[in-house]
């Protein structure tokens, strides 16, 4: 700076003004950069996509969740969790049989609660909003005795977006040995 | 518009230029700048910076040289008021403009690279498929394939969790003469971070035993057709020498 101070007082005549302006150039060339670097980072596709990505993992996780957890003396908060919790054909098996099912948890006098071990997203279309997920499930069961028992699932879950939320749409185990023998 | 209007300036100048020694005074424009010149010194503001060329055409140069000095030293400091301003104006926002995107990069959803980086996750799907088939599968007639499985695939501490994972197994199989195959069923990618990532597993494990003590070994050995078992398990991977490598293995406490 001091160097570039005394070369414009050198040169020409009006050293401060001149100096002013070479400042004020610099200065606008970093607001040019910055500014555009700002918007590429704001409208950087890629990270679109990551953040879906997240949101329908997040979601998806939450929502296999749900559907694990239920205690028979809070049938209804957890069923009307269930319903909120999915959408599509799911919403609507859970919905007709919701009457019968709560019928069956209120006799069997069950508590489960479901622990997400691990979960990950297997596949991604952010345009058609639709998304696939792998979510590691524990699910501990708790008998009318007060018996408890673990139990792992592997769960497959398809999410779809409405209204800018994702929701599960179909919920299901991964077969086991389905493939190679019969 | 202007353009014509520069147009007939040129004209009139250069009709000045001929007929210089009869003077400008006649013409409606000669006039106008007369009378106009003198008058504003003061309150014209910054517009007066824009005019010097047209002004050399009127009268006589050596009055407008005076003028103009006089009016530059009053001008001086707002100018430089306004360049300083507009200095830290810009020189703050591209300050602002840099935290931002700094922000938004370092978003956690942006450095995880599952699934928006798509060559590199179906390559570690693709790589930690086969290594898995491989490290959780046992044949008892060829034992040193598993220790060569964990020679090339394993790093870090994964090597001290598959051998405490597969010791019972490589015993069991051993007593029972049997095949053990792991196929993995599903898989995704949870997370790339550069050159680590962590993939979650569904593999079918089964074991066939080829011995023909049939229900003497005890109820491990009650069946000796297909026998399948349901997995799961979260692998951590690094990538090195263009290779992903296993370096901890999580089974989820069980």
């Amino acid at each position: 700076m001091t160097r570039a101070a005394r070369l414009l007082r050198l040169g020409g005549s009006r050293p401060l003004p001149a100096l002013a302006l070479a400042l004020t150039l610099v200065a606008g060339g970093f607001a040019a950069w910055a500014g555009q670097d700002w918007y590429r980072a704001a409208h950087d596709e890629q990270a679109a996509y990551a953040v879906q990505r997240d949101a329908a993992l997040s979601a998806g996780e939450q929502a296999v969740q749900n559907l694990n957890t239920l205690d028979h003396r809070e049938l209804k908060r957890g069923l009307d969790l269930w319903e909120s919790s999915t959408t599509g054909e799911l919403h609507e098996q859970l919905a007709s049989g919701r009457d019968e099912f709560a019928a069956q948890v209120k006799e069997a006098k069950t508590v489960s609660t479901a622990r997400v071990l691990s979960g990950a997203v297997t596949e991604l279309d952010d345009r058609a909003g639709r998304a696939r997920v792998l979510v590691a499930l524990r699910v501990t069961v708790q008998a009318a005795d007060g018996a408890k028992s673990d139990k792992d699932s592997r769960m497959l879950g398809e999410l779809t977006r409405t209204d800018g939320r994702w929701k599960l749409s179909a919920l299901g185990q991964a077969p086991v040995g389905g493939t190679s023998t019969g | 518009m202007s353009t014509t209007r520069h147009h007939i300036n040129r004209q009139r100048r250069r009709q000045a230029r001929e007929t210089r020694p009869a003077a400008p005074a006649g013409r409606p424009e000669g006039t106008e700048r007369a009378e106009r010149t003198p008058v504003p010194t003061g309150r014209r503001g910054a517009t007066a910076v824009l005019e010097p060329a047209p002004a050399a055409t009127g009268d006589s140069p050596a009055s407008e040289a005076p003028k103009a000095a006089g009016r530059r030293p009053r001008r001086r400091p707002p100018v430089l008021v306004l360049l300083c301003a507009l200095t830290v104006l810009l020189g703050g926002f591209a300050g602002w403009a840099h935290a931002k995107a700094d922000g938004l990069r370092s978003e956690p959803a942006r450095s995880n690279t599952a699934l928006t980086d798509l060559a590199r996750t179906s390559e570690i799907k693709g790589q930690v498929t086969k290594a898995v088939d491989r490290l959780f599968s046992y044949d008892h007639t060829d034992p040193g394939a598993l220790d060569k499985a964990a020679k090339d695939l394993l790093t870090g501490k994964a090597v001290d969790q598959h051998r405490e994972l597969l010791a019972d197994v490589r015993d069991r199989a051993d007593v029972q003469k049997a095949v053990i195959t792991t196929t993995v069923t599903e898989s995704a990618v949870e997370r790339i971070d550069g050159d680590r990532a962590r993939v979650l597993v569904y593999a079918d494990q089964s074991s066939v035993a080829t011995s023909g003590k049939k229900g003497t070994a005890g109820e491990d050995a009650a069946q000796d057709d297909g026998v399948y078992a349901a997995a799961m398990l979260a692998v951590d991977v690094v990538h090195r020498d263009g290779r992903w490598l296993i370096s901890a293995l999580d089974t989820f406490g069980r």
